[in-house]
């Protein structure tokens, strides 16, 4: 029986407009990504990267095609309607971590969980195990502007986390890190596919991070160039 | 959580919030002295206007409010004594005092004025206090030729305690009277006009100066203001079931002074509200505004992580709430303290319009000013923050996560 994929994209186009200028951003995407694959989406900026990452996110609509996530088709849904996939099917990671300042890190690690309703003990649970997943137990009270950049990715991972998505988008997860943090990050992150299975789909330059994933998606000029299986990415390259 | 976001996002950037607070502060302390100073201005001149002059019910005969009679005492009591009883046996009744307006002619010998007399019982009258004898004695209880006369009066007369004059009426059969009396003393109630032509004698005096043992009217006085719908009431069912043709008023229709006193500090304190009600609503929704233009990324991380439109919503309501909560609190507070100075440091205010006496700066410091204060401080700034939040609820989410 074949799997059935976690993201399924058909002919999506998106375009934004520049004053009465109409600029492409995508055209004709038709990707799929199943469950578990740990998916670089590659290329130069202004490729198309963030775009395609916001309408896999269901932050974004697009244009023209069709967008199926976790077996629902979104395409006609309106986006606040879909928050509630988002909280329970998707994580984000941000290149900026964007916690919520005024809150410590172990409650900004269970702001999503209480978006959910998760009831108290279940959050706290689940609360704890993350921040000791991300090695920030002993951080848990402080507020993100006391913590380090890497320390901040953490905690925006493990927010990502916390409520067992089947799919987590992270847009340049190591952008605002340096080389050692961000070795760290990604480690923690190809740590977190490998046991959980959770699917991770990353937006990045960074070929570090490139060198993590199980495939990688290249754009150019928002039109998918080349797509297969990593290793063979970068043997070409070599 | 919600709440805990919105707490500590106000604190966030601690001197705008303090300025908004002290916008709301402002708004709460000017609502509680206006509303203070309102609330005890209309209580004053309610208790003074009831207990000093018309009591807070009055019983006539019945037709007495409609006729035009020419002869005095017409529509007089005929049994005065009878009456009060029943009436005093009602509960809250404190006491009820008898009265005859009189209206004619005063001399001295040389010169003559019109006067306008209230024929009084002079220990109840007492009771009432409702004048202020500034020369000689209170009206003497066993003398039907004493009176007191208005300050402007005593001095148009050129008169001092002591001194005797005439005083001239028609009676109740239609013809003249009159009388010499004696002046007993001097008063003065504030209000000038009332001072030039004002004598005040007693019930038996005029009774025998109008040749009539009728009295004009009861004024029934009871121990709490609030009763008098329930007493008037009470005693309207006694009246019917005795046939009595009687019939009565309350002190509001007795006292159009007081209503257009009411309606004059309502539509200016009403126009006050309005204006410190506007500037706490720019002011926090300004604040709010900037708030969320600092906060765009933060607001389309919350919504690209689940967060519907509506919890945004409420989330940046809850904020308005919050400082409405916080500003009420301390506008409360500080303006309560205020008050009470202002109270202890009795200050005076100038003659109002057509008195000739101050009176004392006073604010009313209880529930049903200071509940509205906080009430209005909370109400208005979560007003504030409904066109704010419906904005930021209302972000593109992409947008906002783009926002620098």
């Amino acid at each position: 029986m074949t799997q059935q994929p976690l993201v399924h994209l058909t002919g999506v186009t998106r375009n934004y407009r520049l004053g009465s200028v109409s600029v492409p951003a995508l055209t004709g995407i038709s990707i799929d990504i199943d469950p578990g694959e740990l998916v670089a989406l590659a290329g130069p900026s202004g490729s198309g990267k963030t775009t395609l990452l916001n309408l896999i996110g269901c932050i974004d609509k697009p244009d023209s095609g069709r967008i199926v996530i976790d077996g629902v088709d979104i395409t006609a849904v309106p986006l606040n309607r879909l928050a509630a996939l988002r909280r329970s099917t998707l994580g984000f990671i941000f290149q900026t971590f964007n916690l919520l300042p005024v809150l410590t890190a172990r409650e900004n690690v269970e702001v999503p969980l209480l978006l959910m309703g998760v009831p108290r003990k279940d959050r706290d649970e689940r609360t704890s195990l993350w921040l000791r997943q991300v090695g920030l137990e002993t951080q848990a009270g402080q507020r993100p502007d006391q913590l380090s950049g890497g320390q901040r990715q953490r905690v925006a991972i493990a927010r990502a986390m916390v409520t067992r998505p089947k799919l987590v988008l992270a847009d340049e997860p190591t952008a605002n890190l340096d080389s050692d943090t961000a070795g760290r990050i990604l480690d923690l992150l190809a740590d977190i596919n490998g046991r959980t299975g959770c699917t991770f789909v990353f937006a990045t330059h960074d070929p570090a991070l490139m060198a993590r994933a199980g495939r990688i998606i290249h754009l150019r000029d928002g039109q998918v160039v080349t797509n297969h299986p990593a290793e063979r990415q970068l043997a070409a390259a070599v | 959580m919600l709440a805990k976001i919105a707490v500590r996002n106000i604190f966030r950037n601690g001197r705008r919030s303090a300025i908004t607070l002290m916008v709301i502060v402002f708004g709460a302390v000017a609502l509680i002295l206006f509303g203070g100073y309102r609330a005890r201005t209309f209580f004053a001149l309610r208790e003074s206007t009831i207990r000093g002059r018309v009591g807070h019910l009055q019983v006539y005969k019945a037709g007495y409010s409609k006729a035009r009679s020419q002869k005095p005492l017409e529509y007089g009591l005929d049994d005065p004594a009878a009456l009060r009883k029943e009436i005093e046996s009602v509960p809250h009744v404190k006491m009820t005092a008898a009265q005859i307006t009189v209206m004619g002619l005063i001399s001295n010998g040389e010169k003559s004025e019109t006067f306008l007399a209230t024929a009084v019982e002079p220990q109840k009258d007492r009771a009432m206090n409702n004048q202020r004898v500034v020369s000689g004695t209170d009206l003497p209880d066993n003398e039907s030729d004493a009176v007191i006369l208005g300050q402007g009066l005593a001095a148009a007369m050129n008169v001092k305690p002591g001194d005797y004059l005439t005083i001239m009426t028609t009676t109740v059969s239609g013809s003249l009277n009159a009388m010499d009396v004696r002046v007993a003393g001097i008063f003065m109630s504030g209000v000038k006009e009332y001072d030039d032509r004002a004598i005040k004698l007693s019930l038996l005096g005029a009774q025998q100066l109008l040749q009539t043992r009728k009295v004009e009217k009861l004024l029934i006085f009871l121990d709490d203001t609030d009763r008098t719908e329930a007493a008037h009431a009470e005693i309207s069912q006694l009246f019917a079931s005795r046939h009595q043709a009687l019939e009565m008023k309350e002190w509001r229709e007795l006292a159009p002074f007081y209503r257009q006193v009411v309606a004059l500090y309502t539509g200016i304190f009403g126009f006050l509200g309005l204006v410190v009600f506007g500037i706490v609503v720019f002011s926090v929704a300004n604040t709010i505004m900037m708030s969320i233009f600092e906060r765009t990324r933060e607001i389309g991380t919350l919504m690209a992580i689940g967060t519907t439109r509506a919890r945004v919503w409420r989330m940046f309501l809850a904020e308005g709430l919050a400082i409405g909560v916080l500003g009420g609190i301390l506008g409360v507070v500080i303006g309560a303290a205020l008050g009470a100075l202002i109270n202890h440091g009795h200050v005076m205010l100038p003659p109002p319009p057509g008195y000739t006496v101050g009176y004392p700066l006073r604010i009313m410091l209880n529930p049903s000013v200071l509940l509205p204060a906080l009430v209005v401080s909370i109400v208005t700034a979560t007003i504030s923050a409904v066109f704010p939040a419906l904005k930021a609820s209302r972000m593109k989410i992409v947008d906002a996560l783009g926002h620098i």
